[in-house]
C-alpha cells in the first residue's frame, strides 16, 4: 500500500513540476515579447530585411553629410582671417539650404511623369510620396513645386494645388536620379501599378530626362507662428 | 447535496491543484494566440540576428542625427563669432540662418497641437485596425492644408525629402522606424484643430478610420509645442541652383487649399 501510495505520488508531482515548468516558460516569453523593441519582434523577415537595407542607406547618408559639416566647421574655424574663403563658403551653403528647401529653382537630371484621365488627389501624393522615398531633391506638380504645406487636393477631375486646378493631363516633374527615379516608380507592384488598380482609366508615363527645370515655391517659408527654440 | 460534499471532499488536492495549472496554462496560451494575431511574432532563430542588426542600425542612426544636430549648432554658434566688420556678410549670416529656418533645420517652438494617433484596442484578425503610413500621411497632409507651419512625426522632422512608408505593420520616417503609438507635433494657428474639423477630408478620415474601425485619435490643442530640427542629409547632387535666384516673400493662406 505505501509503495502504491509513493508510485501514484511520484506521478502526480511530476505532472505538477511538468506543467509548472510550461507556465513558466511561456510566462518567460510574455514578458520577453513585451519588453522587446516596440513593433521590431512583429515584423516578417522580409520586412525586417528592407527596414535593415532602409537604414543602411539613411546611416552612410548621414555619414556623408557629418564628413560635410565637419567640413564646414573646420573651414569657418580656420577661415576667420579669411574673409573670402569664408564668403564662399557661406554663398555656397545658402544656395545648397535654399535649393533643397524649395525658395530658389533647381536644374538637374530627373523624370518627367505625364498623368492623363481620372486621377484622385491620394493617388498624386502616393506617387510624391514615392518620388521622395527614391531621392528625388526637387519635385513640382502642373508648376507648383512641392514644399512642406503644399498639398494636391480634390476628386478626380477637380484636383487642385495651391488653389489653383490641376489641368488634364497635367505632369510631374522630379530632379533626381533618373534610373533610381524610373525604377522605383515603374518596378512591377509599384506605386504606377497600385494606382492602375485603383484608376484603370488613367494613363501614367515616365520618362526620364537629362535636364529639367524645378521653379522655385511661391510660398514664405517662414513660419509666422513658430518662433526658434532657444 | 450532502453526497456531491462528500464526493467532492474525495477528489484529491492534487488534481485540484493540477486543475488550476491547467486553468493558468489554457490563458496563457489564449493570451500568447491573441497576441500573436494582427502583428504576426517570428521567433525562428534566423529573425534574431536581423532584429539586433536593426536595433544596432536604429542606434546608430540616432547618434548619427545626435552628431548632426551638435555640428550644425557648431557652425551656428561659428558664424555667430563670425560677423564683425563687413555688413554683407553680417547680411550673408543672416539669409543662412532664415534659410535654415525656411527648410526646417532650426528646432521652432509655438502654438499648436499635438496628435496622438494608434492601433485600434480591438484589433480583429485583418489588419484594418493597425496605423498605416496612409494614415499618418493624412493627418499630416490635412493639418498642413489647415494651416500648420511645422510638423514632427515621434520626433521626426516633417520636410521637402520626407516619406512616410509602411514597413510591416509599422512606419518609417525620414527612414527611420517609428513604433506605434504615433505623436504628431503640429505648429500653426492656435485654432488649428478648429480648422482641421472644418476639413471634408479630415471628417471622411475621421469616421472612417477612427470611429468605424476603432483607431486612436486624441488631441491636446498647446500654447506651446516643440518641433525639433530635420536631422537628415540636405544634400543637392543631381540639380544645380538657379544662379539668379532670390528667396522668395509672397505668401498665399496656408489653409486656402481645397480639402
Amino acid at each position: 500500500m505505501n509503495r502504491l501510495f509513493a508510485v501514484g505520488s511520484r506521478r502526480q508531482y511530476l505532472a505538477i513540476a511538468l506543467v509548472a515548468a510550461i507556465l513558466g516558460i511561456l510566462a518567460v516569453g510574455q514578458l520577453r515579447g513585451q519588453s522587446n523593441v516596440p513593433g521590431l519582434s512583429n515584423l516578417s523577415t522580409q520586412d525586417l530585411t528592407l527596414l535593415i537595407a532602409n537604414l543602411n542607406a539613411r546611416n552612410d547618408e548621414l555619414r556623408t553629410e557629418i564628413a560635410d559639416l565637419q567640413q564646414q566647421a573646420a573651414t569657418l574655424e580656420t577661415s576667420t582671417s579669411n574673409g573670402q574663403t569664408t564668403v564662399d563658403q557661406l554663398q555656397s551653403d545658402l544656395a545648397r539650404i535654399r535649393a533643397w528647401s524649395g525658395a530658389t529653382g533647381l536644374t538637374g537630371t530627373g523624370v518627367e511623369i505625364g498623368i492623363q484621365g481620372p486621377i484622385g488627389s491620394d493617388a498624386v501624393e502616393d506617387l510624391l510620396n514615392e518620388l521622395a522615398n527614391a531621392g528625388a531633391e526637387a519635385i513640382e506638380v502642373d508648376g507648383v513645386r512641392v514644399v512642406p504645406g503644399v498639398v494636391v487636393a480634390g476628386d478626380p477631375g477637380q484636383l487642385s494645388v495651391e488653389n489653383t486646378a490641376v489641368g488634364d493631363p497635367f505632369v510631374i516633374r522630379a530632379i533626381g536620379s533618373p534610373e533610381i527615379l524610373l525604377g522605383t516608380l515603374t518596378r512591377a507592384g509599384g506605386v504606377i501599378s497600385q494606382i492602375g488598380v485603383t484608376y484603370p482609366d488613367a494613363q501614367i508615363s515616365v520618362t526620364p530626362l537629362t535636364s529639367i527645370d524645378v521653379p522655385p515655391t511661391t510660398r514664405n517659408l517662414i513660419p509666422s507662428h513658430g518662433q526658434p527654440s532657444l | 447535496m450532502t453526497g456531491l460534499v462528500a464526493r467532492a471532499r474525495a477528489i484529491p488536492s492534487w488534481q485540484i491543484t493540477l486543475s488550476i495549472a491547467l486553468l493558468v496554462l489554457g490563458f496563457l496560451i489564449a493570451a500568447q494566440l491573441a497576441a500573436e494575431g494582427p502583428r504576426v511574432q517570428y521567433t525562428t532563430q534566423e529573425r534574431s540576428p536581423l532584429v539586433e542588426t536593426a536595433v544596432q542600425l536604429q542606434a546608430q542612426q540616432d547618434a548619427l542625427k545626435a552628431q548632426i544636430l551638435d555640428l550644425r549648432n557648431r557652425i551656428q554658434s561659428l558664424e555667430a563669432q563670425g560677423p564683425g566688420a563687413a555688413a554683407s556678410l553680417k547680411q550673408l549670416y543672416a539669409d543662412l540662418g532664415q534659410a535654415k529656418i525656411a527648410a526646417g533645420l532650426t528646432a521652432l517652438t509655438g502654438p499648436g497641437a499635438v496628435f496622438r494617433l494608434e492601433d485600434s484596442s480591438t484589433l480583429g484578425a485583418a489588419d484594418e485596425g493597425l496605423v498605416t503610413a496612409n494614415d499618418v500621411r493624412v493627418l499630416v497632409e490635412q493639418l498642413w492644408l489647415a494651416g500648420a507651419e511645422a510638423i514632427a512625426v515621434n520626433g521626426e522632422r516633417v520636410t521637402v525629402s520626407t516619406a512616410i512608408l509602411d514597413i510591416g505593420g509599422s512606419v518609417l520616417v525620414n527612414s527611420a522606424y517609428l513604433a506605434p503609438p504615433y505623436t504628431i507635433a503640429v505648429i500653426g494657428p492656435p485654432d488649428i484643430y478648429e480648422r482641421l474639423q472644418q476639413s471634408a477630408s479630415f471628417r471622411a478620415f475621421f469616421l472612417d478610420r477612427v470611429q468605424r474601425v476603432g483607431l486612436g485619435l486624441s488631441v491636446a490643442e498647446l500654447d506651446s509645442v516643440d518641433v525639433p530640427a530635420f536631422a537628415g542629409t540636405v544634400s543637392v547632387r543631381f540639380g544645380t541652383p538657379d544662379a539668379s535666384a532670390t528667396p522668395i516673400a509672397s505668401s498665399p493662406p496656408a489653409s486656402s487649399a481645397t480639402p
